[in-house]
This record gives structure tokens, sequence and C-alpha cells, in this order.
């Protein structure tokens, strides 16, 4: 019955849904105006479709109104400490604990606050929701006076900006961290609406314990039939294999592994079939690889300096199979300069900084879940062994002549 | 109306009716009030303790029948109600040994009700807009369009078409007023209650919709009732004789002033309803303004219930969660549980993945690993070698970059300046020395030839019928073409190396305007 018409037809929804479930995916939150216009137009129109293939097969719920998409992600897992909130700036830090704190107590004044918001009000604001006896208690104080301080709240605000809770009406907040001026934004109430990803509202947890407190934030109904177990497994099963790089069989209960090795084909197959991601299925587990290469916030390889650092650290441990204390990693970095040091940005080479670039690319490598961290340095897991690479290229660089100028791209 | 002028204890305790406004037990004091009107409109005038205790509202309602008799007693104390004694049968011992009385409401209380009803009233009224008065005005209308075509109008019948009329267009403008200033509120009230709101949202469109229509079809018709009463030029007439009955009652000394005074008075009011309903000296009709603001509201009402949907988008408490989650990063032992905290609460994590490259895919379908491979064991991702040896997939710093551009620029220059030979050597092969036949023109190359061609077209884009010979200039003013008809009709040839080219023979003549030589040379001017 099928004509080529509708053949292409199909190919092109296919297309389409795979491409606005992999946005939503990369951008759980969408607003209809801002550069993820096209994107959110894309999962507005497939809404439904997109809605039932999350609600069953993870139990995410998907919200869609006029002006804003949203996937209200629970993690499959609850101890991966890799997903940091992170500056806005280029350098990427990750939220401390002020920088947190201020967040909530923002977002706090700003769900209570009116349509339109000044920085310094909110500073005001937070200065005097600071001031409850827990935050109190809990050492914690802001006066929003000193410079670092409102260095803090301004890189609260530009994450806010870049998830189109506010928009910046007038003002910058450089001028704010001076002491020179205000800024003032427009507050974007169902994006705000929208933040939470909870089961259950914080406010109603009473656990003391922070583990205790993320399982109650998440916890579903309670399971009382084989059905709703299986659903449950299924569910947290799908959830890592789209949103995490590999999941380990050693990290799942025997129940789960069990239901897994039963329906791998099908579980895998559901995943690549929405998002196009291919399954690299081994005997340590699965990684959902992807050809596109971009559904992913850490990149490997990736160029740059410290981007070809992690490679060249990770063929090491690789090769080592063994963990590897922070110092022998250290030296290998200073044996990779002296070859390889001629295409790195200049700060990499300096003496010194190699703890630090060991630093990064570890965390990066653990953040794939390629390696895990010792008390010392880091233990290599199975899946590194995808960039275990043969040495005889370097070899060859020693002989080839470079040219001496080229500036290597900041990571 | 009855003022408190004649209450029974005129004095500083004038006021005492309102006394009970501003005691304890108010609202029962008022319920207990509103009982007696409501018995007066039944025209029941005395109520025993029982009628009262039975006419109370549930949740004012004391648990005994003392309680209302006590206040009873309280309100014949100010003066709102006087007790006389009951002398009506009893049907119980302890009735009899009680002291009986039954109440009714005084006159001073009966005022105070009223000013209390009217109080209320004000404050209460949302402001209806009433699609009635505007029926009831039309009806008028028409009884005076009737009127107006007798001889002598009957001035009974006049005056009391006029009074109707302006009782309802009175109760119509304030109305109007008020509802503007309601509509104002009920909008501008950010912190109005929901559900209040909404109910108050259904009436009001269902009303504006109303309204509104009522207002375009009778206010047109209004309109046009005015308009023929003021062209009939009878309405003078009319409010002669309405103002004359009105001043019929008035002292004889006074009559020719009162008749006056009571034309003017309602010639004002004729221009006022006319000002309503007729748009006059550049100034709109209310009735206009008020269209425009019953519409206007409904989209400032789609305002107010966006801000509720808003409102309720956010979960009341979120403030509250929000405050939880500051007390809990704050708690939190280390940053790592506080980035699995963040990770946990706010869900906005993009998804993470590792790469594969298309070389390393096409090998795996090619020859696909079995599951139960080691990683270890399955061939690793082909990584670039540049990329592993530099960091980077492309090469930088390429020094001949700049070479390039020369050498394209130099060809650039030797196409450039082979074109302009090639245009110089076609237009000295074009001039024809003299007039000649196109026939004998003989054989051009291409580059020629299209220059000839687009001369021809120059020149033939400004032959008329019946023209004999035309002189053109080329586009860029570089070259003149003459061409004459010839009688004979020949046909003329032109071969070039793609094909040849046939029309009907011309003289043809062609100068270059650029070389200064050929001007003198040729046979120059025309």
């Amino acid at each position: 019955m099928t004509t080529p018409l509708a053949e292409v037809l199909d190919g092109q929804h296919a297309a389409e849904l795979r491409k606005a479930a992999r946005a939503l995916l990369k951008q759980p939150l969408l607003l209809s105006h801002g550069k993820h216009a096209q994107e959110f137009r894309l999962v507005r129109r497939h809404a439904s479709e997109l809605r039932e293939w999350f609600d069953r097969n993870t139990g995410w719920p998907l919200h869609v109104d006029a002006e804003t998409a949203r996937l209200r992600k629970i993690p499959g897992v609850l101890h991966d400490s890799t997903h940091p909130a992170c500056d806005a700036t280029r350098a990427a830090a990750p939220f401390t604990r002020r920088r947190y704190v201020l967040l909530c107590l923002a977002l706090a004044a700003l769900e209570r606050g009116e349509a339109q918001i000044a920085l310094g009000r909110l500073a005001d604001q937070v200065v005097l929701d600071a001031t409850d006896p827990g935050l109190v208690a809990s050492g914690i104080q802001f006066t929003l006076d000193r410079r670092d301080e409102r260095l803090d709240l301004a890189a609260v605000v530009r994450l806010l900006l870049g998830l189109g809770v506010l928009r910046r009406v007038a003002g910058d907040e450089d001028a704010y961290v001076n002491g020179a001026g205000d800024v003032l934004y427009d507050v974007e109430r169902r994006a705000l609406a929208g933040l939470l990803a909870t089961r259950r509202g914080p406010s109603t947890v009473q656990a003391e314990a922070t583990a205790d407190r993320l399982a109650q934030l998440v916890a579903e109904t309670a399971l009382d039939s084989d059905d709703l177990r299986f659903r449950a497994m299924r569910q947290t099963l799908t959830r890592r294999l789209l949103d995490d790089p590999v999941l380990y069989y050693d990290e799942l209960s025997d129940a789960e592994l069990s239901y897994l090795t039963r329906q791998r084909g099908f579980l895998t197959a559901r995943v690549a079939e929405l998002t196009g991601l291919v399954p690299e299925i081994r005997a340590e587990g699965i990684a959902m690889v992807d050809p596109e290469d971009d559904l992913t916030d850490v990149r490997m390889p990736e160029q740059g300096t410290h981007g070809h650092i992690t490679l060249l650290l990770a063929e090491y441990l690789a090769g080592a199979g063994r963990p590897v204390t922070t110092d022998q990693l250290a030296r290998r970095v200073r044996e990779l300069a002296a070859v390889h040091g001629t295409f790195w940005a200049k700060a990499a080479r300096e003496p010194g900084t190699e703890a630090e670039l060991v630093e990064q690319a570890v965390a990066r490598l653990a953040a794939l879940g390629l390696v895990s961290r010792t008390a010392d340095g880091a233990e290599p897991r199975p899946a590194l062994a995808r960039y275990a690479v043969g040495e005889p290229l370097v070899l060859e660089a020693g002989k080839v002549r470079l040219p001496a100028q080229r500036k290597a791209r900041q990571a | 109306m009855t003022v408190s002028a004649t209450a029974p204890t005129p004095g500083p305790d004038g006021f005492s009716p309102f006394a009970h406004l501003t005691v304890q037990n108010t609202a029962l004091y008022r319920q207990v009030m509103r009982a007696f009107v409501m018995a007066k409109e039944h025209f029941a005038v005395h109520l025993r303790p029982e009628d009262v205790y039975a006419a109370l509202p549930g949740e004012v309602r004391p648990a005994e029948l003392d309680g209302v008799v006590k206040a009873l007693d309280k309100l014949v104390g100010w003066g709102n109600l006087r007790a006389d004694p009951d002398t009506g049968r009893v049907s119980a011992v302890e009735d009899f040994y009680r002291k009986r009385f039954i109440y009714q409401l005084t006159r001073a209380g009966e005022a105070a009700e009223e000013a209390l009803a009217a109080y209320d009233e004000a404050l209460g009224r949302r402001g209806a807009l009433q699609a009635i008065a505007l029926h009831d005005i039309v009806t008028q209308l028409r009884a005076l369009l009737v009127l107006t075509a007798d001889e002598q109008p009957d001035p009974g019948k006049t005056y009391l078409a006029f009074d109707a009329l302006a009782s309802r267009f009175a109760a119509l403008a304030d109305n109007a007023r008020a509802f503007m200033g309601s509509l104002q509120r009920t909008i501008d009230l950010h912190e109005v209650e929901e559900a209040v709101f909404l109910a108050y949202k259904d009436r009001l469109i269902q009303y504006l919709e109303r309204f509104i229509q009522d207002l375009i079809t009778l206010g047109g018709r209004i309109a046009q009732l005015i308009l023929e009463l003021e062209e009939s030029g009878r309405i003078e007439v009319l409010l002669r004789a309405a103002a004359g009955r009105e001043a019929a009652d008035a002292a004889p000394e006074e009559a020719e002033s009162a008749a006056q005074e009571a034309y003017a008075h309602w010639a004002g009011r004729w221009d006022g309803l006319a000002a309503w309903f007729l748009t006059r000296n550049g100034r709109e009709s209310q009735a206009r303004l008020l269209r425009g603001r019953a519409l206007g509201a409904i989209p400032q009402m789609l305002a107010v219930v966006r801000v509720l949907g808003e409102r309720r988008a956010g979960r009341s408490d979120r403030s509250a969660d929000f405050r939880t989650l500051a007390r809990w990063f704050a708690e939190a032992a280390d940053d790592a549980s506080r980035h699995r905290l963040w990770r946990a609460a706010f869900g906005l994590h993009p998804a993470r993945h590792l790469t594969i490259d298309a070389d390393t895919l096409a090998a795996r379908v090619t020859a696909p690993v079995p599951a139960s491979t080691p990683w270890a064991a399955a061939a690793p991702l082909r990584i670039s070698p540049q990329l592993r040896r530099t960091g980077s997939y492309e090469r930088r710093g390429k020094p001949r970059k700049v070479e390039d551009r020369q050498e394209r620029r130099r060809h650039l220059a030797e196409v450039a300046a082979k074109q302009v030979a090639e245009i110089a050597a076609a237009r000295a092969r074009l001039v024809t020395d003299g007039a000649v036949r196109l026939s004998e023109l003989g054989e051009f190359d291409p580059v020629s030839f299209g220059l000839f061609l687009q001369l021809l077209g120059d020149a033939l884009a400004t032959w008329r019928p019946g023209m004999r010979h035309t002189v053109a200039t080329s586009n860029d003013g570089s070259m003149e073409i003459r061409l004459s008809a010839l009688a004979e009709g020949t046909t003329a040839q032109i071969r070039t190396p793609s094909g040849t080219f046939h029309g009907p023979d011309h003289l043809i003549e062609i100068v270059d305007l650029t070389d200064g030589d050929v001007l003198t040379h040729g046979e120059g001017e025309r």
C-alpha cells in the first residue's frame, strides 16, 4: 500500500521527530523565542507523540504550551555528581555552595514577585530571605555589598538568563557588580514555573540526610504489582540509556540486570529509533553512542589543548589497565608536553600546571563514565578501551618537521 | 423621603438608630433589621420574636430565642424599633408569664435602613449596564414622535413621556458611569481572588456581549429617532408643552419665568440625550465611547486571566520549595552532593553520550562485534592521526594562502586583459568604412557578432513603422549605428562559426565614438 510519496513523508516525519527528541534531551527547557525557537516549533508539532513516548518509556512528563516546552527529566541514577550547574561564561566553572543557595533564594523571590524585577531589588529580597533561621544555622549569610558576592549573584542571574527565566530589558550585570548601576529584567513566568523537575515539592519532604532527600524528591508512587515494577525498571534503564554515556552492568541490581538481559534488544532499539543513537553493546555494559556527535555536553575526542590532553591521558590509562595516581598522570602530562607541547596553549606548557590539566582531564573522563575517581587518582573503566590507540604515530611525529608558528585553540 | 429630623429623640443622639453598626454583634442587629424591612415589603407591620428568630439566617441566629429578644430590646433602646405589648393568645404557660411584646419599625429605624441600603448599593454596585433602559428610551421616543403629529400636543402625555425618558436616561447614564468605574476596578485588581474573578469574568463577558449588541442596534435606532424628532422641528413645541405643564403649578407671579426656566431645563436634558447618542461638534457620542470601553474591557480582562493563569502555572508553595532547596544546598556536605541535588531537583542537564565516527560505524556494520566481547577486546575507536598528534583536525597556518591569491588575481587580470583585447578587436572589426550593406559585412567571430547583435538590437528598438532610417548609440555610449532600410527587399546573410544569420538587407554604418580619429576619417556627422 505504501507509495513512494508516503514513504518520503514518513521519513520526513521520523527525521523531524528525532530532531525534536534530541533537542529536548539536550535542552530540557525550550522557549518559543530566542535561539532555540526552531527546535521549539518542532517539539510543539510533535508534542503528543513525544509526550506519549517519554511518558511510557521514561516516566518523564513533557509539558508543552505556547511559550515553553519542558521535559521534566529525573536522572536514572542519583549518585552521579558530574552534572553541576555551570557559569554561563566560557570558563563554565561549576556552581559553588554560595551560588546554589543564591540561585534558590533568587528563584523564591522571583516566584513571589511581579512580572518585572531589578537586580538591586532582587538582591534586597535575597538578603532578606537569607535571614531564614535554617540558612543562618547552616552558617551561610549574604550581604551582597562585597564585590565577590555580587559576582556570585551576577553568575546566578546569567544562568537564569540562559535558561530564559529572565529577559534583560536594560542595563548590564557588570555595572551592577562594579556597584555602578542596576539591571532590569522581565520575568518569564512559564519558564520559571517549569524549573523544578521533582515529583514532590521539596517543601513537603521531611528527610534530613541528603541521600534520603534526593530519593524522596523523585520517588514515584508505590509499586505494588509486577507490571508496575517492570515498568519502573524499564523506565529507569531507558532513562540511563537516554541520558548517560555508559550503562555498566555491574551497577545494576540483579532484578534490573535480568530484566535488561531479556529486554536489551527491545530497549536499545526503542531508544535508537527515537534518537538515532547507536547501541554499542559489550560484555561489561551498553553505551548508546552518537554518530552525529552533538547529543552531549562533554565531547571526546575533542579539539583543543584540553581535549588533546584528555585523549592522550585516556590512551595512557587504557594502556595501564589499572588504577593510576594523580602524580603518575602529572608525570605523563610532562612527557606528553615534550612531544606535543608545541600544539598546546601556552599556559598549558608552563611548569606547575600539570595538576590542573590532570584534574580537568580526569573530570572529563569521569563525566563520560570512562574512569572512576579513586582516593589518589583514577581507575580506568571498561569503556575506556575504546580510546586505546597504538603508538606508531608518535614516532612519526618525531620525524616530521612541523611549522613552528601556530597557536593551538583553547578547549 | 423621610428624614431623621423628625426622629423621636433629636439632639446629640440624633443618630442613635445607627448605633447598632458600631457595637458588637453588628451582623445580628443588621439581620434583625433586615427581617423587619423584608416583612414590611410583604406588608407585615408587626413581628413577634419567634418570627424574627425564624427569619434570621443560620450563621447569625442565636442559640436561644432569648438572644433575639435581647437584640430586639437593644434596638428598641436605640430607637430603631418600637415594642408594643403582645395581646395575642399563647399556647404555653412559660410564654404567658414572659413579658411579651410585638415589634415594629420606627420611622427613624426605617430611615436608617433606607440610608444603609443606599450605602450598600452605592458601594456594592458593580455597575450594570441596562440594556432594558435602551428599549425604554426607544419606546418613549416613539411616543414623542407620535405626539408631534398632533397640532396641539397633549401637555400631560408629553410631560409623562419626557419624564419617563429623562428618568430612564438618568438611570442609564448613572449606571454607565458606575460600570466604567467598576470595570476599571476589576481590571486593576491584580490581587483579586481567583474564584471570584473567574465567576465575575463569565458573567461580565456574557453581559458585555449582549449589551454591546443592544448598544449597536438600539443605539442606532435611538439616534435615528432623535434625528427625526429634531428634523420635524416640532421638538421645541413638545419641550414647551412639557415645560408649560411643569410650570402650571407655579405661583401666578412666577408663571412666566417658571415656564422659561422649565423650558431651559428640558432643552438642556434633551441636548444631553442627543449628545449621548449622536456624535456632534466633533465630540464623540457617549454611546460610542461606552461601546469602545466595553469592547476594550474584554482584552483587558483577558490580561487579568493570563496573570491568573500564570499564577496557577506556578504552584502556590513554589516559593517555599525554593527556600527549602536553598537550605538543602547550604546543608549539603560537599560540592558533589550539591551537584547531585541540582541534577535531581532541576533536571536541566543535557544528555551525555560518547561519540562514534562514520568510519568506525561503517567498519562495525560490515564486521559486527558480538555483544559478549569486552571493550578491551573490540577494535578501538578510530582517532584521526592528525587529531591525536596535534589536538585539532585541520592544519593551521598555511603560508601559501597569500601566493594563491596573487595567482588568482593575476589570472583574473589576464582574463580581464584578454577580454578587453577581444572587445577592442571586435569593435575594430565592426567599424564600417562608410555605409555598407548588411550582406557585405561578411563573416564575424563570436565576440564581434555578439557586439553586432547588441548594436543591431539597439537600432531596431528605435525603429518605428514608416521609418526608413534610424540612428542609435550603444548602451555604453561607445558606438553608434546608422541603419537605413532598402527598397528592394533582398536578404542579407552573415556567417559566424556557430551558424548563419539571416535578415532583410539594410544599409548600415557603424562608428566607434571612443576613437577620436574615426570621426574625422569616416564621414563624420550625420
